[in-house]
């Protein structure tokens, strides 16, 4: 009913408005006339109706008020209002449009990132319904019968197939249970057209259950997607290509789909291509598949290594998509007795530990809508530190306005109160001043926008794009509906926050000071912007203080003592097995590829490795020949790798003692084996190891392997202190026990080539390729890296990089605010300084007396803001590297820092202050 | 209740007046009541236009520019059969208010 008149009265508030002052105006004529009828002169009864009736202009906006529509509308008009000021004012427009685009911006791009990486949901049909059996996210394989994840022990989230066929068997509350392959365990293949002569083209597969795509409810953008048939053994071999890969790599060939490849040697025809968008259950940076495999595919590709028939390695993710309705708290316990069923049936196989443990082995049922993200794990803690630095970039820059406005209004105070003198509302007055402020949010978000968009790129260039070549991540920097949804509601939010100050003044207005006149001395609300100077500074030490140790972190982590010199050395990676060299070729084959490389000129030294530092390495418990068997609960564990004879002196590893690996340990002499100084420390305390035995658990191997050699710790995974041993490659024992056997085979093959050439000559890397394609064309090379770049820290960098533009904004922006302060207060006071130099004061106590309320906000800024940056830096130590959660050396360089601002900041209007005419200033007044 | 601005009650006079009197405006409204009340209640015009605008935007009363008997324009109310509905309740509403006033001040 009323409504529809409220819509009718939108835009026509002009009319509305004259209608009701000519209703007033007809009252007061009609009561004028009756008092003139009862013997009143026209005046008097003229005064005696406007006595009556009171303030018309009031009475008039009472009226309109009464309307919703009409406050809409008077609202439309606010934002006019606002834009018109805006015009009239372009300097305040553009510093505070830009301070904001700064500020949301920030922001945004941050929320960007941990939208896609940690908020998103697979791109799936009811996301919902996905149910991940487990809840740790892990790189690697587990082996046994009992799991740790994520340091809670007896808590499993991978599982063998063996174990995933009977969950798939017995819960009939998953319409559909998938599997696949975990994190990095990907299989590295070289797929080439079948008859094509072109170099195989590597790429990252995935094997998963036939019912992987069904599970997610996927159709094919080309071709068909696996089903059960595919993934039966003795299946005709097929393969599902991602659509990143085939747009990237096939250039979207739709002959693709249908076609024949080698894939490590073995002819799989490619069905189909997966829909856009769909990157794969796990999130990963840099093994993203662009192949998927049928899992019962595993064994012809992997050969001996095979893990589909081992129940003791578990290497498989699960995702199930629940029947409609069914309760996952029920769901849980029941996959628990499975668990317990499985493990009840491989009593026989287990270890005495695990058999002690098995009954209190569980599993936790987690959402699996948004996939298993090694992504989210490797960047949480990163991300929600950029989005705290961000929020606080945002809370000066918020500060900053409130300021800029504080000071508008100031200087309107005289017409402020004009207004509220003539009967204005003071509601109306607060309603403009916080229109006025949303409107610059609004600009300044639509502005933060486009920084969000560049900043977004700017981080995902530190983060990968200098990192190793063909690895990509998931993720894209152009907004979403959710990002603008957060910009939307960050930019209202900050509009209100900094419009919260200048309106409670609006509330506050004086209309004595219409008729008095406003003093210009620097008035009572000169607190409010005071505190928020003192707010800026303190956000400053905290920003600042956090971008100094993470620099410092990253510095250590840099310049540590990684125990070679990266100097001069590169690192090649192969994989041998993709090509399909069988077993007994790799050891002369590594022998002429060395030879060959080592011809290349300007190349001083080549050794092979299963892995270079500061990669990966295999672990076993070790027994040393002649010590007691260790208990339980003892850390007998050591790394271990394989290398050729030239590794060490390439690698620049220091031998301390003995001798390193040479070309006489073959497979005819004594198996031997290098450590390194924390094995032997580990092992054999003060005593040398050379000359001692020791092998892989259990106790009848101790005796396998003689220490010749010690070589210097060398950095893996930032630790130094990394129990290792090294085999030479031309040296394999036969185990019995099928683990360490599988394990013997595997390490086989080595995955990197170290390259000592300290001249960097000009063409290495294609001489490099040449010398392999030489020994063999079907030799995958999947990178040619400089050392200095493989050992980089992308993302403390990208972290460091970030919080120091943060630190520097913050900074900035404080010194603006307290410029714009100091700079407001000296004119306010120009007056009682032309006093006090009309009294005798010189310039120099003129420019004392204002630098010294400038750096007393400074200080106090100070005093808050040193105990905030020693609370941030204990909440981040897990991202600090020899840093200490609070530096004393770095706290002062950042109070010297804002102290340096400040001073710049402040000297400005002090000198103005000093060249205050008295006569002029007295004169004004 | 000498100066009457409790809201209910100002609606409920001006609802009564315009049923009484058919059409009239706001001056009208001011000077009926204070007669009619013999001089006990005065509406003050600073309630009574917003509360004209509000009754009007509620669907209540309707209104239209007319002359008055000295031929000066003015902006003349009538009841709508939604305002009559609400008279009713209006009145009923301080019908049951006055009777529970009474019976406590007559308690003894």
């Amino acid at each position: 009913m009323g409504w529809t008149t409220r819509i009718r009265n939108l835009g026509r508030r002009e009319r509305v408005d004259a209608e009701i002052e000519a209703e007033l105006r007809s009252h007061i004529e009609m009561a004028v006339e009756e008092a003139m009828r009862a013997g009143l002169s026209e005046s008097e009864a003229r005064r005696a109706a406007r006595l009556r009736f009171g303030n018309p202009v009031t009475l008039r906006e009472r009226t309109m008020g009464a309307d919703a529509a009409l406050t809409l509308e008077a609202i439309g008009r606010d934002v006019r209002y606002a834009l018109r000021q805006l015009r009239k004012s372009p300097g305040f427009a553009v510093t505070a449009i830009l301070t904001l685009a700064l500020g949301i911006g920030a922001t945004t791009a941050i929320f960007t990132l941990i939208q896609q990486v940690i908020l998103r949901s697979l791109p799936v049909v009811k996301p919902a319904q996905l149910w991940r059996v487990g809840d740790a996210v892990s790189c690697c394989y587990a082996q046994g019968f009992t799991q740790t994840s994520d340091e809670k022990t007896n808590d499993w989230s991978l599982f063998s197939w063996e174990a995933y066929k009977e969950f798939r068997a017995n819960t009939p509350a998953f319409q559909d249970l998938a599997a696949f392959e975990i994190g990095e365990g990907n299989a590295q293949l070289a797929v080439r057209r079948a008859g094509s002569s072109s170099p195989p083209q590597t790429s990252n597969g995935e094997y998963v259950s036939g019912n992987f795509f069904r599970t997610f409810g996927l159709s094919a953008w080309r071709g068909r997607l696996f089903t059960d048939v595919d993934d039966r053994q003795g299946a005709s071999p097929v393969a599902v290509m991602s659509f990143h890969a085939w747009q990237q790599q096939y250039g979207s060939d739709p002959s693709v789909v249908g076609g024949t490849y080698a894939i490590n040697g073995h002819s799989f025809t490619v069905i189909g291509v997966a829909p856009p968008g769909f990157f794969g259950a796990k999130i990963d940076d840099g093994s993203m598949p662009d192949i998927w495999l049928p899992l019962t595919m595993e064994p012809l590709i992997a050969g001996p290594t095979s893990r589909l028939k081992n129940p003791s390695l578990a290497w498989l993710d699960l995702i199930g998509r629940v029947q409609p309705g069914t309760n996952p708290a029920m769901l849980e316990p029941q996959l628990q007795g499975e668990l317990h069923q499985w493990l009840a049936s491989h009593l026989a196989d287990m270890s005495s530990p695990e058999k002690a443990a098995w009954q209190k082995q569980t599993l936790h049922l987690t959402p699996g809508g948004a996939g298993v993200s090694l992504l989210w794990v490797g960047y949480k803690d990163a991300l929600w530190l950029l989005l705290a630095a961000a929020l606080c970039v945002l809370l000066v820059a918020c500060a900053n306005i409130a300021n800029l406005q504080l000071a508008r209004g100031l200087r309107n105070r005289r017409q402020t109160a004009v207004h509220v003198a003539l009967g204005s509302p003071r509601g109306r007055l607060v309603r403009r001043a916080l229109v006025d402020s949303l409107v610059v949010a609004a600009m300044g978000g639509a502005a933060g926008m486009v920084v969000a968009w560049a900043g977004a790129r700017l981080i995902l260039y530190l983060s990968y794009a200098r990192s190793a070549q063909g690895s990509w991540i998931p993720v894209q920097a152009s907004p979403s509906v959710p990002v603008l949804l957060f910009a939307l509601v960050v930019a209202t939010f900050t509009g209100v926050l900094f419009g919260i100050a200048p309106a409670w003044m609006m509330a506050q207005a004086d209309p004595m000071e219409a008729l008095r006149g406003v003093r210009s001395v620097g008035g009572d609300r000169h607190w409010i912007q005071r505190t928020l100077v003192i707010l800026q500074a303190a956000v400053s030490v905290v920003l600042l203080s956090a971008a100094a140790m993470l620099g410092r972190s990253l510095h250590n982590l840099e310049h540590q003592n990684v125990g070679f010199d990266p100097a001069g050395r590169y690192l090649v990676s192969i994989d041998p097995k993709v090509s399909g060299v069988p077993q007994e070729q790799l050891v002369p084959l590594f022998r002429s590829v060395e030879s060959r490389v080592r011809a290349i000129p300007g190349v001083r030294g080549a050794g092979a490795v299963f892995e270079a530092p500061p990669g990966g390495w295999m672990t076993h418990e070790v027994r040393v020949e002649g010590q007691p068997v260790p208990g339980p609960e003892e850390d007998v564990t050591s790394g271990w790798t394989r290398v050729t004879p030239g590794f060490f002196a390439t690698l620049g590893d220091r031998i301390v003692t003995g001798r390193p690996i040479t070309d006489e340990d073959d497979a005819s002499t004594q198996p031997v084996a290098v450590v390194n100084e924390a094995f032997a420390k580990k092992f054999f305390g003060k005593q040398s190891p050379v000359g001692q035995h020791f092998g892989p658990a259990p106790e009848r191997n101790a005796g396998l392997y003689e220490i010749v050699g010690v070589a210097a710790n060398v950095e893996l995974e930032h630790d130094l202190e990394q129990p290792m041993y090294f085999l030479p490659e031309a040296q394999s024992t036969h185990f019995d026990d099928a683990d360490l056997e599988n394990r013997e085979i595997w390490s086989h093959d080595l995955y990197n080539i170290v390259i000592w050439a300290p001249t960097h000559p000009l063409d290495l890397e294609a001489q490099v390729r040449k010398a392999v394609a030489d020994v063999d064309p079907n030799l995958v090379i999947s990178g040619v890296e400089r050392y200095a770049e493989v050992i980089r820290f992308p993302q403390q960098e990208m972290i460091a990089t970030l919080t120091l533009l943060f630190g520097a904004i913050g900074l900035v922006l404080a010194a603006v605010g307290l410029y714009g302060v100091t700079a407001y207060g000296v004119e306010q006071r120009t007056s009682e300084i032309g006093v006090r130099m009309a009294l005798g004061a010189d310039r120099g106590s003129v420019v004392t007396l204002v630098l010294r309320g400038a750096f007393l906000q400074v200080a106090i800024g100070l005093v808050l803001g040193i105990p905030a940056a020693m609370g941030a830096g204990s909440l981040m130590a897990s991202q600090l590297y020899g840093v200490r959660p609070w530096d004393l050396r770095v706290l002062a360089a950042v109070a010297l820092v804002l102290g340096v601002a400040a001073l710049v900041a402040a000297l400005l209007p002090a000198r103005r202050a000093a060249n205050v005419d008295p006569m002029r200033a007295l004169r004004d007044e | 209740m000498a100066r009457n601005d409790l809201q209910g009650s100002l609606d409920l006079l001006v609802l009564k007046t315009l049923a009484q009197r058919g059409r009239l405006h706001g001056y009208g409204i001011v000077q009926h009541i204070q007669r009619a009340s013999d001089e006990l209640l005065q509406v003050e015009e600073g309630s009574l236009y917003p509360a004209l605008h509000r009754m009007e935007q509620s669907g209540w009363i309707r209104s239209e520019w007319s002359l008055t008997e000295t031929n000066r324009k003015a902006k003349y109310y009538h009841l709508t059969p939604v305002g009559r509905k609400q008279l009713d309740e209006a009145e009923a509403s301080f019908e049951q208010l006055v009777k529970g006033v009474r019976a406590i001040l007559r308690y003894a």
